[in-house]
């Protein structure tokens, strides 16, 4: 990390931003730096996959081999737990529900968080500090506790059994936090911004479409990764709300592989696999995004 | 908002000329927020006052109804007055609670000071460290960003399950790789603050993938040039971290705090599903302790609102004074 | 519009409940009619909630479903597999929301008088499903009473029992043991002779009743309603218990996953005795290397100084008072088919599930089931437990205590003591203690 000389005051015609966006942003790494950076990282890696990789070994496992005395990496290696999570259960069917229940979330819940947001960020209305505070206060208050009295509403408004409910329970989760995290982004971008649009006629609604959402991909990214995975992975609500195999989602769905007694790990490890793929296509996407939108130009001046 | 004590007459005038204007100045920012706020009023705060309606009684599943009805399967219904129907007990909730008449709400209260002080405190620190790596121009530099991510894809329940067999005393992975280094066993969950440790240390693992990909989309907000500025300048890595990396994360550092602090206080799965509590309930925090008071077997409304409020209130208390510290270093929300 | 409609139906149904309540002795020849009647004339669609085993489980009930259609066409069941752990809290729920709960559940032992304190089931009293009730066994039906009435019929009992590990008590040339403490010794010559551990105690609350009943103790007296789980008796139990750990019969067990931990190392045959119920027989039988049930030994729960027992379990079939009176035919006669002596013969046969049914235990597949049989003196002498709608409270503060006492070495009188308190303070308050 030592020296970064050089490259720095070749920087910057104002034109090709974009392209800068993929460049190699400092001087290049010493050889030690460069050890120092891959090897702490490829540490990280090895962590965060650790576990995972005990999940994926697992399902490839019988089930008398996942919990055993004798540690074994591979142990008579099966596809058979694979075949049977998807062609024996109601998984496909999971799996699309999921996958709606997901996206409507992630959709709904980018564009309201987005839209209140920016309202909290760029007016100054009567009760903006206290909606704040309310958007907390929706977190804290244990979920466990609040399952049955929104049970009952969603009993009263016919949705129970229906994933529509979940959507909804979930945005509940997912909106406070995508306003916030959005709020702070939009408030990184510069009010010069939307004056200039302002003066150019543009209402409120359009500079928000045109100019701001633009800019703070990369905060929608990460709100919308967010609200995606929030849906895909909750077990609570989607225990007490669906009651028929149809519509479960893929989460819930794997609890069938937790009777009372006898855990049918291979299974469980085999499905979670199969929950996992997607969420990590999910980010792929959502990382695409993850570059700055604000270095479009715009900033300087 | 309004604290108008005029006489009735000019006042309403004077309120609807004045909701007239606020109206017309800020519409736009309350077409934009109602939609959220009408569903989080029903969903949320209608059973949040009703909660806190219910500290005040002692409704449990069983004395809510005023007459229980058996009904007949060769016909006919008998119905019969509850022999103990529910009734106001005032502040007996809280009183039972706080003097741990009923659980142990200090002891867990401590417990979940700790592990929601260690649990952020890991999840933002390694959650920007490996950001500020991750975020640099670098080979694989998209591999490393998806298997960071990856425990966060998992869902949260195997990744328990996964902990508990690493960590399980006599068939697990780390006391197997232990005695392979001439180590003994450990009884991981025979002790109150090794499970706690094990329970930490999977959160951390579970949280900081999220605190990666937020401060990651932050950092993507600090304008390149002051980098490059301050590197004519001469600033080292670490004064371009501290003077331009750390102040412009400050308004998503400040919600991820916040938020991170928030949830895990409550997050229930890990203590639930790694320690379950054990040792005999030691290593409970507030949220599983109040689930298993209140919920297991007949669930005690009563009692488990007695709970959620209090909580409600410790984490009220902790955000209000956040807000002051940090109003201190300029505008907050 | 269709709010209206919505409201006019529930107020119809509302009406309906009226009559029916008001000629309540007249609708029972009704009910004996349709009994006469053709099978086929009963219409009607029913959902059941089904707790048991999804995937090993739930195809048998379904292949019994197809069986019942044969004589009951137009009787519609619609069968959903739910997740057990969940399944109380689910039912409860929707039922206290009077929307989504099932007609028919297959509910837990202890539940059945808490779901029926709260007025979600239906009493079955008068119904031909207890038409036959002394053909149960009492300690199973016992269950399914609360309050004078009766609102369910078992499906399947079960007990805690000594499985042991034939070829390694042969080895050890040990008799299998009656009592804790020839436990004890069977197990130390079987760890000298074998060089494998010779018994697992499962730290949990539900364990430790063998121990505690041994001894002469009990939870709480529900007729004197009396807390007496602090007794002497209990104390003793524990120390019997601790004892087989502290000698090293017994492995030293683990606070966390002890049940997985004690079923790996039985089925790896690294241990030779232990204490479980009959639902572990299939996967013991599964596991390779085990020598399946030829080597499995099955044998009543040692004695104590006072006795030898086990704590019952089992499951029942319940019908949700919420489904409308005009279903309710349909639903006897589903539970009536489920729950007749031959499709619990086909249960014990195909999946080892114990019946509740004395004359099931006459019908020949049941007769020559090894397993089954090897059960009916378990469950015969099995203590029932106190069936109050608080029972499911019991386990959580007895779960805490276990792991005090057998892990972490603390003193059984004061944890037990501990135990006591709470159930006095969160349990049963009007309950005396000692």
């Amino acid at each position: 990390m030592a020296q970064m000389t050089t490259t720095a005051p070749l920087a910057a015609p104002l034109g090709d931003a974009p392209a800068r966006v993929n460049r190699p942003r400092r001087g290049r790494r010493s050889v030690g730096a460069s050890i120092a950076l891959h090897g702490t990282l490829i540490l990280a890696s090895l962590i965060a996959i650790g576990p995972i990789a005990w999940v994926v070994l697992s399902s490839f496992k019988p089930g008398y081999a996942v919990q055993s005395t004798e540690i074994t990496l591979v142990k008579d290696p099966t596809l058979a737990n694979y075949e049977y999570v998807l062609f024996e259960t109601n998984f496909p069917s999971w799996f699309l529900n999921s996958v709606i229940v997901a996206a409507l979330t992630m959709l709904i819940g980018i564009f309201f968080s987005a839209t209140t947001g920016y309202a909290l960020s760029r007016f100054n209305f009567p009760g903006r500090r206290s909606l704040m505070m309310v958007f907390l206060v929706t977190q804290m208050f244990p979920v466990s506790i609040l399952i049955v009295p929104i049970y009952t509403i969603m009993a009263n408004l016919g949705l129970i059994n229906t994933l529509p409910s979940l959507v909804i329970a979930y945005l509940t989760i997912a909106v406070p936090f995508c306003a916030w995290m959005l709020k702070g982004y939009f408030d990184s971008i510069p009010t010069s911004l939307d004056e200039a649009a302002a003066l150019d006629g543009c209402g409120p609604f359009r500079i928000f479409w045109r100019v701001i959402l633009p800019l703070a991909r990369p905060a929608i990214a990460v709100t919308g990764f967010y609200a995606f995975l929030t849906a895909w992975g909750e077990v609570a609500y989607a225990s007490a709300f669906i009651q028929t195999d149809d519509k479960y989602t893929l989460a819930y769905g794997l609890q069938q592989f937790v009777p009372q007694f006898n855990p049918q790990w291979e299974y469980l490890t085999a499905a979670a696999v199969l929950v996992t793929i997607p969420a990590g296509i999910v980010f792929l996407f959502a990382q695409k995004h993850l570059v700055s939108g604000l270095t479009a130009g715009g900033t300087k001046g | 908002m309004s604290t108008v004590t005029a006489d009735a007459a000019p006042r309403s005038a004077g309120l609807s000329t004045k909701l007239r204007r606020s109206w017309d100045k800020h519409w736009t920012a309350w077409a934009m927020v109602v939609p959220v706020v009408a569903v989080l009023a029903v969903l949320i705060f209608y059973p949040l006052a009703n909660g806190i309606w219910l500290t005040f009684t002692d409704q449990t599943e069983a004395n809510q109804v005023a007459e229980i009805c058996t009904k007949s399967i060769t016909g006919g219904e008998v119905c019969k007055e509850n022999p103990n129907a529910w009734s106001f007990v005032g502040l007996d909730n809280y009183i039972n609670v706080l003097t741990g008449r009923i659980g142990q709400f200090w002891q867990w209260t401590g417990t979940t000071l700790i592990w929601t002080f260690f649990g952020v405190t890991f999840h933002y620190g390694l959650g920007l460290g490996l950001a500020v790596m991750i975020h640099r121009e670098m080979r694989m530099r998209g591999l490393y960003r998806v298997l960071l991510v990856l425990p966060w894809a998992v869902p949260a329940f195997i990744s328990a399950f996964a902990w508990k067999f690493l960590f399980n005393e006599q068939l697990g992975l780390v006391n197997s790789v232990l005695n392979g280094l001439g180590v003994d066993s450990v009884a991981w969950f025979a002790n109150k603050w090794s499970a706690l440790f094990v329970a930490v240390i999977a959160n951390i693992w579970l949280g900081v993938p999220f605190m990666m990909v937020a401060l990651l989309g932050g950092m993507q907000s600090i304008p390149e040039e002051l980098y490059e500025s301050a590197e004519i300048d001469g600033a080292s890595p670490w004064q371009r971290f501290r003077n331009i990396t750390l102040p412009g994360l400050r308004p998503v550092s400040m919600t991820v705090i916040l938020l991170g602090t928030i949830w895990t206080f409550n997050m229930f799965p890990i203590i639930f599903l790694v320690t379950e509590g054990q040792p005999a309930g030691q290593t409970e925090i507030l949220v599983t302790g109040a689930f298993r008071a209140a919920f297991e077997g007949l669930r005690n409304y009563s009692l488990a609102s007695t709970y959620g409020v209090l909580i409600l209130s410790i984490l009220l208390i902790f955000s209000v004074f956040y807000r002051r510290v940090l109003r201190k270093q300029g505008e907050v929300w | 519009m269709r709010r209206i409609t919505k409201g006019l139906a529930a107020l119809s149904s509302v009406a309906l409940a009226f009559t029916v309540a008001a000629c309540g002795s007249d609708s029972k020849p009704a009910a004996t009619e349709t009994k006469a009647a053709d099978p086929a004339s009963l219409s009607a669609e029913l959902t059941w909630w089904d707790t048991s085993d999804a995937k090993n489980e739930g195809p048998v009930f379904q292949e019994l479903i197809k069986k019942f259609n044969t004589t009951y066409p137009n009787v519609k069941i619609n069968y959903q597999s739910v997740p057990f752990a969940d399944a109380q809290n689910k039912f409860k729920t929707a039922a206290a929301a009077k929307t989504g709960a099932p007609d028919i559940l297959r509910a837990e032992v202890a539940w059945v008088p808490e779901f029926a304190s709260l007025g979600y089931l239906y009493s079955l009293d008068g119904s031909e499903l207890l038409a036959d009730e002394s053909d149960y066994n009492a300690a199973a039906m016992a269950s399914n009473k609360f309050d004078g009435k009766t609102y369910g019929v078992p499906q399947v009992t079960d007990s805690l029992a000594l499985l042991y590990n034939k070829e390694l008590v042969e080895k050890a040339g040990v008799s299998v043991p009656k009592t804790w403490a020839e436990l004890k010794t069977a197990a130390q010559t079987v760890k000298q002779k074998t060089g494998v551990d010779g018994a697992y105690v499962n730290p949990a609350g539900y364990f430790a009743l063998p121990f505690m009943y041994g001894e002469g103790g009990d939870l709480v007296d529900t007729t004197a309603k009396k807390i007496v789980v602090n007794s002497e008796q209990n104390v003793a139990g524990l120390k019997v218990a601790k004892d087989l750990i502290d000698s090293g019969a017994a492995v030293k067990p683990s606070a966390t996953d002890s049940y997985g931990t004690m079923m790996t190392l039985f089925k790896e045959k690294k241990v030779a005795f232990i204490v479980n119920g009959p639902w572990e027989v299939a996967n013991v039988k599964a596991a390779p290397g085990f020598g399946g049930v030829e080597n499995l030994g099955i044998a009543p729960v040692p004695a104590g100084s006072a006795k030898a027992g086990s704590p019952i379990g089992g499951h029942n079939y319940v019908v949700y008072s919420g489904v409308p009176q005009e279903k309710a035919a349909a639903a006897v006669a589903f539970i009536k088919f489920m729950n007749s002596a031959e499709s619990q013969a086909a249960l014990a046969d195909k999946l080892g599930l114990l019946p509740t049914r004395k004359s099931a235990y006459e019908i020949d597949t049941v007769k020559s089931n090894a397993v089954v049989t090897a059960f009916k003196p378990v469950t015969e002498s099995a203590v029932s437990r106190p069936w109050i709608p608080e029972g499911g409270q019991f386990f959580g503060p007895l779960d805490q205590m276990a792991t005090e006492v057998l892990v972490q070495n603390k003193d059984a009188k004061a944890s037990l003591d501990a135990v006591a308190q709470k159930y006095k303070a969160e349990v049963v308050p009007s309950y005396a203690t000692n």
